[in-house]
C-alpha cells in the first residue's frame, strides 16, 4: 500500500503539480510550434510519451551500467545521454517504418524532431542523474520510481499540449490586436492557461 | 567588413532568435526570474553558440551530409560540459539556480537550429559573426525580461549578492511576475512590441511564427 500510493504521488507530481510544459518551461519548442491544430498535437504527444519511456530506459541502464562504474559519469553525462536518445530514436523510427507502417505514418514525422526537445534530455536526465530533481521528494531514483516518474511527465506533457491546441484553434477566429495577433497572444493564453497549474503547486507537499 | 557587421546586426534585429525566430524559448522563460542566473544563462549561450559556429564552419567540408546532426550534437555537447564544470567550480550558487538547464543547452533550438542553417554553408568570418550577434540577440532580451520581472515582481534587483535598484517602500510587488505565468505574460507583451518595432523599421512585415529550424534539418 505504502509503495502504490508514492508511485501515485511521483505519477500525479509529475503530470500535473509539476507540469514539464506549463510550470517548468521544458519543452517549449513544440508547445507552439505544433500546437496550431489538434490531430498534430495528438500524434505529438502520443509520440512523447512513447519516447520518453524508452529514452528513461536507455539512459538509466546506460548510467548505471556504464558510466558509474566507469567513473565518468559527472563529465561525460551530457554528450552520452543526448547520443544514446539520438541512437534511440533513430532506431525506433527503422523499427516502427518495418514493423507497423500504419503507427509510423502517424508518429514517425514527429521521431526526429523529438530527438531535440529538450524534454525529453531533461527527464532522462533528472530521473537518472541524482543532483537535479527539485520536487521535494529525495533524489536517486530506483528504476521503478524513474519510470513511473517519465510516465507520469509525458502524460503532463500530452494534457497540457492538447488543452493548448484546442485553445489555439478557438483563438484563430477570435478578434485579437493586430499587434497581438499570432505568437503574442499565444504566450499570453499560455500564461492564463498556467495560472491554473500554479494553483495546484503544493498539493500534496510535492 | 560590411557584410560582417550586417550579419552581425541581424541577429541581434530583424533575425532576433527570441523574438521573431522563435527558438530557444524554454531556457528563456524559466531561469529569468533573476538577472544574474539570467545574464550568465546569456553568456554561457554566446561562448556554445560562438565556439560551435567556428567548429561547424572550419569542418564543414569534411562532415559528409548525412552524419551532421550528431556531429554537430557532439560538437555543441562538448562545449555544454566546458561550461558546465566551469560554473560548477567557479560560479555554484549560479550553478544550483540554472540546474537542469546547463545540460539543456545542447538540445537549444537556437544552437543546432544555428549550425544547421548558418554555420554548416557559410565561411568562418561570418560564422563568428552569425554566432556573436545571434548570441547576443538571445543575451539582450532575456536579461530585459529577467531585470522587468525582478524588479517589478520582487521590488528590487539583486546581482550577485549587491542591491543594485530598489523600488520605494509603497510598492508592493505582485508576486505573479515571479510565477510561471508571468513569464508568458511578458514575454508575450516584449514579443508583440518587437514585432511592432520590426514592422515600423524594416517596412515588411515580419512573420513571426513559432517553429524549430531544426524539424527540416533532420528530416
Amino acid at each position: 500500500m505504502e509503495t502504490l500510493q508514492h508511485f501515485a504521488l511521483l505519477l500525479v507530481g509529475g503530470a500535473l503539480v509539476n507540469n514539464i510544459l506549463l510550470t517548468r518551461f521544458i519543452g517549449l519548442c513544440p508547445f507552439f510550434g505544433v500546437s496550431n491544430s489538434l490531430d498534430t498535437s495528438l500524434g505529438m504527444a502520443g509520440a512523447v510519451v512513447f519516447v520518453m519511456t524508452l529514452a528513461t530506459t536507455a539512459t538509466w541502464v546506460f548510467w548505471n551500467v556504464l558510466l558509474v562504474p566507469l567513473g565518468v559519469g559527472d563529465f561525460l553525462y551530457i554528450p552520452a545521454f543526448i547520443l544514446v536518445i539520438a541512437a534511440l530514436v533513430q532506431f525506433v523510427e527503422m523499427y516502427l517504418r518495418k514493423a507497423s507502417p500504419s503507427l509510423y505514418r502517424s508518429l514517425g514525422i514527429f521521431l526526429p524532431l523529438i530527438t531535440t526537445n529538450c524534454a525529453v534530455l531533461a527527464t532522462a536526465t533528472e530521473s537518472v542523474r541524482p543532483g537535479f530533481f527539485k520536487m521535494g521528494v529525495e533524489y536517486g531514483f530506483t528504476f521503478g520510481e524513474a519510470l513511473i516518474y517519465t510516465v507520469g511527465v509525458s502524460l503532463g506533457f500530452g494534457i497540457a499540449l492538447l488543452t493548448f491546441a484546442a485553445l489555439r484553434e478557438r483563438l484563430e477566429v477570435a478578434p485579437v490586436p493586430d499587434v497581438m495577433r499570432g505568437t503574442p497572444m499565444a504566450f499570453i493564453t499560455a500564461g492564463l492557461l498556467s495560472f491554473g497549474y500554479v494553483g495546484l503547486a503544493g498539493l500534496f507537499g510535492l | 567588413m560590411r557584410e560582417w557587421i550586417a550579419v552581425f546586426k541581424r541577429g541581434i534585429s530583424i533575425d532576433n532568435p527570441l523574438t521573431v525566430l522563435m527558438i530557444g524559448l524554454c531556457a528563456t522563460l524559466a531561469v529569468s526570474t533573476k538577472l544574474e542566473g539570467a545574464l550568465f544563462m546569456g553568456l554561457a549561450v554566446i561562448f556554445v553558440l560562438g565556439m560551435s559556429s567556428i567548429i561547424v564552419s572550419s569542418i564543414r567540408s569534411l562532415v559528409p551530409e548525412q552524419v551532421r546532426i550528431p556531429v554537430f550534437i557532439v560538437i555543441i555537447a562538448s562545449f555544454v560540459t566546458v561550461v558546465d564544470l566551469t560554473m560548477k567550480a567557479f560560479l555554484p550558487d549560479i550553478y544550483t539556480f540554472l540546474g537542469v538547464w546547463i545540460p539543456l543547452i545542447v538540445v537549444n533550438c537556437m544552437i543546432l537550429g544555428r549550425a544547421e542553417a548558418f554555420s554548416y554553408h557559410q565561411p568562418v568570418r561570418l560564422a563568428i559573426a552569425d554566432g556573436l550577434g545571434m548570441g547576443l540577440g538571445f543575451s539582450i532580451v532575456i536579461v530585459v525580461l529577467a531585470a522587468i520581472r525582478e524588479l517589478f515582481g520582487s521590488g528590487e534587483i539583486v546581482f550577485l549578492g549587491a542591491r543594485l535598484i530598489a523600488l520605494p517602500e509603497w510598492y508592493r510587488p505582485p508576486g505573479v511576475l515571479l510565477l510561471f505565468p508571468g513569464a508568458f505574460l511578458v514575454f508575450g507583451f516584449i514579443s508583440a512590441l518587437a514585432k511592432w518595432y520590426n514592422t515600423r523599421t524594416s517596412g515588411r512585415v515580419v512573420q513571426t511564427d513559432a517553429h524549430c529550424t531544426i524539424e527540416e534539418g533532420v528530416r
